[in-house]
């Protein structure tokens, strides 16, 4: 009966699964084939990977997009981390407030937050472009590295760091040779969660980024809009192979952090 | 040590800057004639609010909007809870943990191109349709594409992860000495089913259930990849208001509409959140 | 190295006293514990010494110098933290670097300084293993090389040996001890087992509700305790109480305990109570009998426990004790005045 009922468990899974995997292979499988028609069976070629090379448009707006992503890394891994260790450290009133106010980015649905967004920067005259994006991005990516650094601050044993002033040691020295080595995996894993989740970004970079200047999520939107290309298959392929393969490594770092 | 505010600030006020003050903004930008820039004659105004209620069309999108949440929410559950239930409790070791990452990682890939990749498996002529074909002798034509059920697929495969995320954490923490007990009790499997197993774990999966609600009540990207004609929502009208019909005000409103419904759905979930944390 | 000196400290912590105003003296290069239940503000003082806590008044002296405006980095201290806090980090001869790193030592130097304290403790060879990758007693060690390295003015330590299992914890004491001899650095020892307070240190301060009860040496605190939490707290205790007389003091049923004077509260350790030989106390001493209630092997010592007109009373016989003294039989108690300890409060 129970070895029944966990087949039939298994069964749902591996179902799932397909569903899951299904059409991500499919759409990888047409980038390779020659029928801009979607001919079937498919006759590979590598036809629509040579044409992505010279599309000026999609190149430019994938590098926006690795640039933009990049900036977004940095400022929301630094100001996030701050934020997580000034969280950690001091108890004041309005705390709870501070960490309960982390999830509105992250739960309100993009759209809401991004046409917000466009309407507060124009009201201010900031306009819409890739600096504006940054600022968005920036927004929805420092929660996740607050709350990621945040959880590994909570194994911290704060007689390390006493342990350290106890020896000698200044507090630029203390957070470099103690603090901030023992956060370090998961200030990586913040940082590529923060990359993630601004080269992933379609909602808000869609209604902040300049038209014609835009990151690649939003080019790809507007590809797909005008009419099925081929090539879009192509550079969705190689989206989802990186940031699949993204993700993959901030498992396993999540995974070194715990177990040190 | 010095205080925590000059490790809080940076981060907050960007926040504050880039989310709450917009958000903020946009309530009062719902109030006015037009958009206060430039010199540009404004009132304040009810206006906008009163085209909502005026017209009906607003209020049959939210609800279709609200509908489509509830087929995606209850679709996830059926399809994710069981898959929950054996990812924690009947799978072991590496596999688990191998499984778990491949169920997680679709989810933390670009939505927009998973959403993409149904409109090629679902099109006219397209795979689905080949291998319907392959497997039966007829004639079929499966052409789901542009229809309320691609949006509903398209959704559901971007949203199920989070049930399996939040009921597998759930699950994984119910204490197997209680169903132990149970059966040493003489429980018999659907009483444990229903009196140990559905309690412990529905914090867990509704909070699953609220994460996936919330975001699809607000999704426009996904209707109009996937939906064609079929694909008007309350999200995809906001859309427009800022993007093709510039009529910021009325889409500020409308916006603020959607928020109190999507505030009112996290305050109400906000003490099954809590307890699942 | 130098001698420590705290005047008048006080701390509060939200509402609650946790020192209400304590004065000591701690010798120099000498091994002092400080004893205390729980709660009673051992760590607090040691923190406030240290540095990581800041008295709401008083002072703190280093060396004759007043700290109260040095932090932590500056007072040269060595500290060993009751989890230890090792560097996860680093390397076990990193860690024992680690101050002299701070310190700007050239790395050479610090090299053979910390193999050097390695091997104070017992640990040569394993400087290249990770923290996580050594026991419970061996952390231990490399916290106490860790904190001596630097030869730190003082060296402060909060219950270290109370993660440990009792035969390692024997074992570290008699190391710690030999460790302090050899390297002469002020010790200030904070714990709440009495035995180790005991074995350890050259002079001892009782600690009760942040107020110092007591202090002196070992022996004189537990031969010659003044008050009855002191005398209780540091080992057993027969605390008898009545009418203070000449003789010493007339107990409830209106027999005499002879003391050295007279009290109205006395304490007697178990084993200065004997049995009377031949039913006769020898001159001087008090004559009692009492009612067997329970009677104890425990190995090298038997504990009788006794009752007399409602009052409880232990005897520590060495040896055995005579086989017809079971529970209901009357025994009969010789006691020493010399060894009958008046109490003030
Ligand atoms: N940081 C603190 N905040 C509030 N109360 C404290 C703090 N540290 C100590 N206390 C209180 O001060 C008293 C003495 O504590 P402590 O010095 O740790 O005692 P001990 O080390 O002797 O067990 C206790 O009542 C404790 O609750
Ligand atoms: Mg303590």
């Amino acid at each position: 009966m129970t070895a029944v009922l966990n087949a039939i468990g298994r069964g749902w899974l591996i179902l799932t699964l397909a569903f899951l995997y299904l059409p991500i292979l499919v759409m990888a499988a047409m980038s390779f084939n020659a029928s801009p028609f979607y001919r079937l069976p498919v006759e590979f070629s590598t036809r629509w990977y040579a044409a992505l090379m010279g599309n000026a448009a999609l190149k430019q707006a994938a590098w926006n997009s690795v640039w933009i992503a990049l900036v977004t890394t940095a400022i929301a891994t630094a100001l996030g981390t701050a934020a997580a260790i000034g969280l950690h450290r001091h108890r004041f009133p309005g705390r709870a407030l501070l960490q309960a106010a982390l999830y509105p980015p992250i739960a309100i649905p993009w759209l809401i937050t991004g046409t917000a967004m466009l309407v507060f920067f124009y009201f201010l005259g900031i306009p819409r472009g890739s600096p504006a994006v940054v600022v968005g991005h920036v927004a929805l990516a420092i929660p996740y590295v607050v709350i990621v650094v945040g959880a590994r601050l909570k194994g911290f044993d704060p007689a390390l760091e006493e342990a350290a002033r106890s020896l000698g040691a200044r507090p630029w020295q203390v957070a470099a040779w103690v603090t901030l080595p023992y956060l370090a995996p998961a200030v990586i894993a913040a940082a590529l969660f923060a990359f993630a989740v601004s080269f992933d970004q379609f909602v808000i970079s869609y209604f902040l980024a300049a038209p014609g200047d835009t990151t690649l999520p939003v080019e790809i939107y507007a590809a797909i809009r005008k009419g099925f290309t081929p090539e879009v298959n192509a550079v969705s392929t190689i989206v989802i192979g990186l940031s699949m393969a993204l993700m993959l490594l901030v498992a396993r770092l999540a995974r070194f952090g715990e177990v040190r | 040590m010095r205080g925590p505010v000059p490790l809080l600030a940076p981060a907050y006020l960007w926040l504050t800057l880039a989310v709450f003050l917009p958000l903020s903004a946009m309530g009062f930008f719902s109030l006015v004639s037009d958009i206060p820039v430039g010199g540009r004659a404004w009132t304040l105004t009810l206006d906008n609010y009163a085209e909502f209620l005026a017209r009906p069309f607003y209020a049959q999108l939210l609800w279709r909007s609200l509908e489509l949440g509830a087929v995606v929410t209850g679709l996830c559950l059926l399809i994710g809870a069981p898959c929950a239930w054996v990812l924690a409790r009947t799978i072991r070791g590496r596999w688990r943990e191998a499984l778990f990452i491949l169920v997680i990682l679709p989810f933390w890939s670009n939505g927009l191109v998973r959403v993409f990749s149904w409109a090629i498996a679902l099109r006219g002529g397209g795979v689905l349709d080949w291998a319907v074909n392959a497997i039966l002798p007829w004639d079929v034509r499966v052409n789901l594409m542009f229809s309320w059920w691609a949006v509903v697929i398209g959704l559901v495969h971007s949203y199920l992860p989070y049930v399996i995320l939040t009921g597998y954490v759930a699950m994984q923490a119910i204490d197997q000495r209680l169903i132990e007990a149970a059966r040493s009790l003489g429980a018999s499997r659907r009483m444990i089913l229903w009196r140990i197993v559905l309690p412990l774990s529905l914090p867990g999966l509704a909070a699953g259930a609220v994460l996936v609600f919330v975001p699809v009540v607000g999704s426009f990207m996904e209707p109009r990849i996937l939906g064609g004609r079929a694909g008007t929502f309350f999200g995809t009208v906001i859309e427009d208001q800022f993007t093709a019909v510039f009529n910021w005000p009325l889409g500020a409103a409308l916006s603020f509409i959607l928020l109190a419904v999507v505030l009112a759905v996290l305050a109400a979930a906000a003490p099954i959140l809590r307890r699942s944390q | 190295m130098a001698g420590v000196a705290v005047r008048g400290i006080r701390k509060r912590f939200a509402g609650a006293e946790a020192l209400a105003g304590i004065s000591l003296d701690f010798p120099d290069g000498g091994f002092f514990g400080l004893l205390g239940p729980s709660g009673s503000g051992k760590t607090t003082l040691l923190r406030i010494i240290a540095g990581f806590e800041h008295p709401d008044s008083g002072r703190v002296e280093i060396g004759g110098e007043d700290v109260a405006r040095m932090p932590v980095e500056r007072r040269r201290i060595g500290m060993v933290f009751q989890s230890y806090a090792l560097f996860p980090n680093m390397t076990v001869a990193e860690n024992v670097a680690f101050g002299l790193r701070a310190a700007g030592v050239p790395r050479a130097e610090r090299a053979t300084r910390a193999a050097e304290a390695l091997a104070l403790v017992r640990l040569q060879g394993l400087g290249e293993r990770r923290p996580h990758q050594l026991s419970g007693g061996q952390r231990q060690r490399v916290a106490l090389a860790r904190a001596i390295v630097t030869r730190p003015r003082v060296l402060l330590l909060d219950e270290p040996l109370s993660a440990l299992d009792k035969a390692l914890r024997e074992e570290m004491q008699v190391e710690l001890k030999r460790i302090q001899r050899e390297v002469g650095v002020t010790t200030i020892f904070v714990t709440h087992d009495q035995e180790e307070a005991l074995t350890l240190s050259d002079r001892i301060g009782i600690l009760r509700d942040g107020l110092l009860v007591e202090e002196g040496p070992p022996e004189t605190l537990y031969a010659a305790p003044r008050t009855r939490f002191a005398a209780e707290f540091l080992g057993a205790a027969n605390i008898l109480t009545g009418e203070a007389v000449p003789e010493g003091l007339r107990l409830p049923d209106g027999a005499i305990l002879r003391a050295p004077a007279p009290a109205r509260m006395v304490a007697i350790r178990p084993e200065a109570v004997t049995l009377a030989p031949d039913g006769s106390a020898p001159e001087g001493w008090t004559a009692l009998t009492a009612t067997v209630t329970a009677r104890i092997f425990a190995g090298a010592r038997t504990i009788l426990h006794l009752e007399r007109h409602g009052t409880a009373l232990r005897a520590s016989l060495p040896g055995g004790a005579p086989p017809a003294l079971v529970p209901g039989a009357e025994a009969r108690l010789a006691i020493p005045p010399d060894r009958v300890v008046p109490l003030t409060g």
